[in-house]
């Protein structure tokens, strides 16, 4: 598989003098003003959408999802290291957010960032042995972990309150994360996914960018020209979970209740990460951003038109996009955009 | 003493289960290279295919397996045609087609049931066979010696006849096999329609053992991956192997342990396989990494 990145800049080359902008290396400050401009587009959209709760509502999980399919984007499109068990880091986030809360008292606030620790520590310990594996393999191995978690998340009723499951009393406060309008959510999530994407482009822009995308193009390669292939998918792991630990304890803050077979549920997370980078386009920077906003609204709307009558409705179309993505739309949004943009750049002679 | 013959019991007729299952999932990924995560799925829809041929026909899911293993071949074939064929060397392509189709096939199952849990009866599911002063359901004999049934019968299969002998070339070098003449398109239709036809025939065994729900697909894959990692990716022998060790493990570890922590306990032997001996007990040395190297 070739890099979207690289296919991109390969093209023009013949067509444009040399000093081009897509030959040269692209730097974080050279992002910044695109990726600006885009959280300008999407804080715009929160305010065009701010009088609609239920509307507000359907984009603050939107956003929510656009951070998280972004965190899998960093190990899973920019790494290609194909991983199903970030349902459990970002059950190790909500979990640890929530224990630090109800337990000691710690704001949410703070907790978020123990849970991204403990999520990246996590993530760390259980890569170590399984990124021995590639591909397919690594992807059996995390999806065993994610069975594995539920065990133990089902165990330890102390930590997760079990089966039964565990719930965050109603006490309304900024200090307590815990708000009344739909818009705080929306802005929260808005928030993270910001965080997200600013931490996307850094690590994209980056050494240990361009070493990820190495080790996904050709492993021997990468290992023959110096980088330690290990340390470089450990990093990425980490930052992947340590963001996806962030978003699994807001979540928890916003939904307030849940069991450890909801948190850790493969298609509603796990797997839905890497769809909606997918269709966005994976391991490019705004795919996961462009495939939330397309994936999420139109499950909700799924869930609400056919889901009363069909159980199951929602996920069936889903599985029909994921299909239909891989056979039709390998780069997602993004790679058809860049595809249309090459046709009118240069049309046919 | 009799606790531990009865555990090893239940954990060898476990094991037949695992290595019924396992045994097809393996030759799909010996041959084609590819992690069909949906062969959960297929099983389940075995177990569904009998409850059909017994809730519509009254038939007996022994005797649905007559009609059934032809249909599962032929399901297999067009899956590897129409979404597999096309996505020859791109690994993670092929992740996202086999998991979209087993999200797709549980969810049209849950749709079309709405989720009621049926069970199979057969004149059989109820009758026990005193074994060594232990009870052992002759239905989950019937699997076990099924199991090795299919396990002997692939293996000869392979070893003996014209198509088994193509397989094993296109398994060992492609390129190759295509020079001889093997129409390798075609072998592998072949295969994944046999690696389906297997898990359509664990399947109906399983129905009167079994209370059927659409999601009972992802309680055999992963047990079937731990035995595939640990027999030897992508071998027949590997695989009848391994399910009696998961199954002797799962035993074990539900009895003496915690039964919630069975699962925690076979990853750990799936890790700990992974670190000693990446290829498995049976598998050659860096089967691992061949599925993901360009092969043409």
């Amino acid at each position: 598989m070739t890099s979207p990145d690289l296919a991109a800049a390969a093209a023009p080359r013949d067509a444009v003098p040399r000093r081009s902008a897509a030959s040269r290396v692209k730097t974080f400050a050279g992002e910044l003003p695109l990726a600006l401009l885009v959280l300008g587009l999407v804080a715009g959209l929160i305010w065009a959408l701010s009088g609609d709760s239920f509307a507000l509502n359907i984009l603050a999980t939107t956003l929510l999802f656009a951070g998280l399919a972004g965190a899998w984007n960093i190990i899973g499109g920019f790494g290609g290291q194909f991983s199903l068990a970030h349902s459990v880091f970002f059950a190790v986030g909500a979990y640890t957010t929530a224990n630090l809360y109800l337990k000691l008292g710690i704001s949410p606030w703070l907790g978020i960032w123990a849970a991204a620790a403990l999520s990246a520590a996590v993530a760390a310990l259980v890569s170590w042995p399984v990124f021995r594996l590639r591909g397919p393999f690594f992807a059996i191995a995390t999806m065993a972990f994610t069975e594995v978690a539920l065990a133990i998340g089902n165990y330890a009723e102390s930590l997760t309150g079990g089966t039964r499951g565990m719930s965050i009393p109603f006490r309304l406060g900024i200090q307590n994360m815990i708000f009344r309008d739909r818009l705080s959510y929306a802005l929260l999530m808005f928030g993270f996914m910001a965080l997200s994407l600013l931490v996307v482009v850094a690590v994209n822009r980056s050494r240990l960018g361009y070493y990820l995308q190495a080790v996904r193009d050709n492993e021997q390669a990468a290992r023959a020209a110096g980088i330690g292939v290990l340390r470089v998918k450990l990093t990425g792991m980490a930052i992947s979970a340590a963001l996806t630990g962030i978003g699994g304890g807001l979540f928890f803050m916003q939904v307030r209740v849940a069991d450890p077979a909801a948190m850790l549920s493969l298609f509603e997370f796990g797997v839905k990460f890497a769809l909606i980078a997918l269709i966005g386009g994976l391991g490019t920077i705004y795919g996961p951003l462009l495939g939330a906003l397309v994936i999420i609204p139109l499950e909700n709307w799924l869930r609400a038109e056919i889901g009363g009558t069909l159980p199951g409705a929602n996920l069936i179309v889903l599985s029909l996009f994921l299909i239909g993505a891989a056979l039709f739309m390998k780069h997602g949004i993004v790679g058809v955009g860049r595809a249309i943009a090459a046709r009118v750049r240069r049309p046919r002679p | 003493m009799a606790d531990l013959v009865n555990v090893v019991t239940v954990g060898i007729l476990l094991g037949g289960i695992y290595a019924l299952v396992s045994v097809g999932l393996n030759l799909i990924f010996g041959v084609i290279r590819i992690v069909n995560f949906a062969q959960g799925e297929f099983v389940m829809l075995g177990m569904y295919g009998a409850y059909a041929g017994y809730a519509f026909l009254r038939l007996d899911p022994y005797v649905s397996l007559l009609v059934l293993l032809p249909l599962f071949f032929l399901f297999g074939a067009v899956v590897q045609r129409l979404l597999l064929a096309p996505l020859r060397n791109e690994p993670s392509m092929q992740i996202f087609a086999t998991f979209g189709l087993l999200m797709l096939i549980e969810n049209v199952v849950l749709a079309l049931t709405r989720g009621t849990a049926y069970s199979v009866p057969s004149p059989v599911s109820q009758a026990g066979i005193g074994l060594f002063g232990i009870q052992v359901g002759v239905v989950r004999l019937i699997a076990l010696a099924a199991a090795t049934a299919a396990a002997v019968g692939l293996g000869l299969f392979l070893r003996n006849t014209m198509p088994g002998r193509a397989i094993r070339a296109v398994a060992q070098d492609r390129a190759a096999a295509t020079l001889m003449g093997v129409d390798v398109e075609r072998i592998y239709m072949i295969t994944f329609g046999i690696g389906t036809a297997l898990a359509g025939l664990a399947g109906c065994l399983l129905a009167p053992i079994y209370s059927l729900s659409p999601q009972i697909g992802t309680s055999f894959i992963l047990p079937a991956f731990a035995v595939v990692v640990l027999g030897g990716l992508g071998s027949v022998l590997g695989a009848y192997v391994g399910g009696f060790v998961v199954g002797l493990t799962e035993a074990l570890a539900g009895y003496y342990l915690d039964p919630a922590l069975k699962y925690a306990v076979i990853f750990g032997v799936f890790v700990l396989v992974l670190i000693v001996r990446p290829s498995g007990l049976f598998g050659k040395v860096g089967a691992e990494e061949v599925g993901l190297r360009d092969q043409s």
